[in-house]
């Protein structure tokens, strides 16, 4: 079985490590010791493309609540606001992508991630996906996000 | 000696902006109209970081390149010490109800205290330019030389110095391009509001809503934004509450929130308020919460008790047509 499972986004391979879990909102997330690191997906980064400017709303070691916003993005294609995945205490954001966001491009899965949060408990995880489950998921929404590129490209 | 330009970087790296930045640099510094010094975002320099005191040193007009709105600008040099009058500009973004601003013009201005009747400003003006303005450098070119004309005109009364003259109106250079002094490249992210003297009456909203204590007082008892990093990075809700549109974040994503010019009547009318979104009073004190919750402090507003407003016993003025206009809709929501 391969570690790397492999979404045809037209004519784009947008790969998902196993062994990662995944959010809907198209972050990837992994277990640290108390607290989970996060990251923007490769369907996400696809969608991005180039990444010129990232910030948060604020500093980090605050709780948080899922679908909270809590920054922004500017990129080649896309300018938009970012939500939390889940429900914790914003621990970290990773300081390295403010001064040079391209990061999130070179390496989206190691040092690009974006921040850390740690849950309220195991339940706040519980909506998380597997590999498997994101693509299920990814089938679901890729239509809707091609409907919403067209929509707004007039 | 030439115009002194600062031109002030920006955080994004969109290379069509880093560009236009590069392209303004070498066209300005290869000028000798200017004498041009590459600064950090201007919002995020320290306060007597060498940037600013580089930008204090500077006793008579100069012209600021920045990509915040010109008013967002003026009020942050303001903040730092660094005063003068508002320099006219004639690049600015397009605003749409331009032709209703005219009109306004027309109309006798209401006498009312502003804070700045008892702050002259020094005579020298600061011109300050929005690089969202436009996307061509020769746009901005052409206004710093239209800019540096005039300027140079105010300090030698007409009665020019052949060599001055000379050196403006021969656009070569004699200095290595590569010579443009660059101060703090690299400052860090700072959020924090300024205050536009020339719309604040100094009625204390501001002080009274902010529960972070950003605000003060100076010894006039004038307000001040005393401890501009106590402020809650994100949050523009002083902002709403201003009464005068006289707080300025000049980062903010909301053009009006961020300096855009606004008339001082108000903004437009906007029928969010019709469709559910929440009004300015109640936006702001939501932002408030937030950011106290945020902060491990308890919310402090809810529904049941508004916001109480400050001047309650101010006499109402008489109800126009916009009055009228307004209560329909308040009739259809």
């Amino acid at each position: 079985m391969s570690d790397v499972l492999v979404f045809e986004m037209g004519e784009f391979p947008a790969e998902f490590p196993r062994t990662f879990h995944y959010a809907a909102n198209h972050m990837w997330a992994h277990r640290g010791d108390d607290s989970w690191r996060f990251g923007f997906t490769a369907y996400a980064v696809r969608l991005l493309q180039d990444v010129y400017f990232l910030d948060w709303n604020f500093d980090a070691g605050v709780p948080v609540q899922q679908q909270q916003e809590i920054g922004s993005i500017e990129s080649k294609k896309a300018e938009s606001s970012l939500y939390a995945p889940i429900s914790g205490e914003l621990t970290e954001f990773n300081q390295q992508l403010l001064s040079d966001p391209s990061g999130i491009n070179l390496d989206k899965y190691g040092q690009g991630w974006l921040f850390e949060i740690r849950p309220v408990d195991d339940n706040t995880t519980a909506d998380l996906m597997t590999a498997e489950n994101y693509l299920d998921h990814l089938e679901e929404v890729w239509k809707v996000t091609q409907r919403t590129i067209k929509g707004q490209l007039g | 000696m030439g115009l002194p330009v600062f031109i002030s970087t920006g955080q994004s790296n969109n290379p069509l902006k880093r560009e236009l930045e590069q392209q303004l640099v070498e066209q300005l510094s290869a000028d000798p109209a200017f004498d041009l010094t590459l600064v950090a975002n201007l919002y995020d320099l320290s306060p007597a970081g060498p940037a600013l005191t580089a930008m204090g040193e500077v006793d008579k007009e100069m012209l600021v390149i920045s990509w915040f709105y010109s008013r967002g600008a003026h009020w942050i040099l303001d903040r730092n010490g660094i005063h003068g009058q508002v320099g006219e500009i004639e690049l600015e973004i397009e605003n749409d109800d331009e032709d209703e601003q005219d009109e306004d013009e027309d109309q006798p201005e209401e006498e009312i205290y502003r804070v700045i009747d008892d702050r002259p400003l020094p005579d020298r003006e600061i011109f300050c330019l929005n690089m969202k303005a436009s996307e061509q450098a020769d746009d901005f070119v052409e206004e710093a030389r239209r800019i540096a004309q005039l300027v140079l005109n105010k300090w030698i009364q007409g009665n020019p110095d052949p060599e001055q003259l000379a050196r403006f109106q021969q656009p070569v250079n004699q200095q290595a391009a590569a010579a443009v002094p660059t101060l703090e490249t690299d400052a860090a992210r700072r959020w924090y509001p300024v205050i536009d003297f020339s719309r604040c009456t100094n009625c204390m909203e501001c002080i009274d809503f902010c529960l972070f204590g950003v605000y003060g007082v100076d010894r006039a008892e004038t307000i001040l934004v005393e401890q501009p990093d106590n402020c809650r990075k994100g949050c523009p809700a002083c902002s709403r509450v201003c009464p005068e549109n006289a707080i300025v974040f000049p980062q903010h994503k909301s053009p009006a929130i961020a300096g855009a010019q606004v008339d001082l009547g108000g903004l437009k009318i906007d029928l969010s308020l019709l469709f559910g979104k929440p009004d300015a009073a109640d936006e702001a004190a939501r932002e408030r919460d937030e950011q106290l919750v945020l902060a491990g402090r308890s919310p402090v507003s809810n529904d049941d008790a508004p916001l109480e407003k400050r001047q309650a016993n101010k006499p109402s003025a008489p109800a126009d047509e916009l009055d009228g206009l307004l209560d329909q809709l308040d009739e259809l929501a």
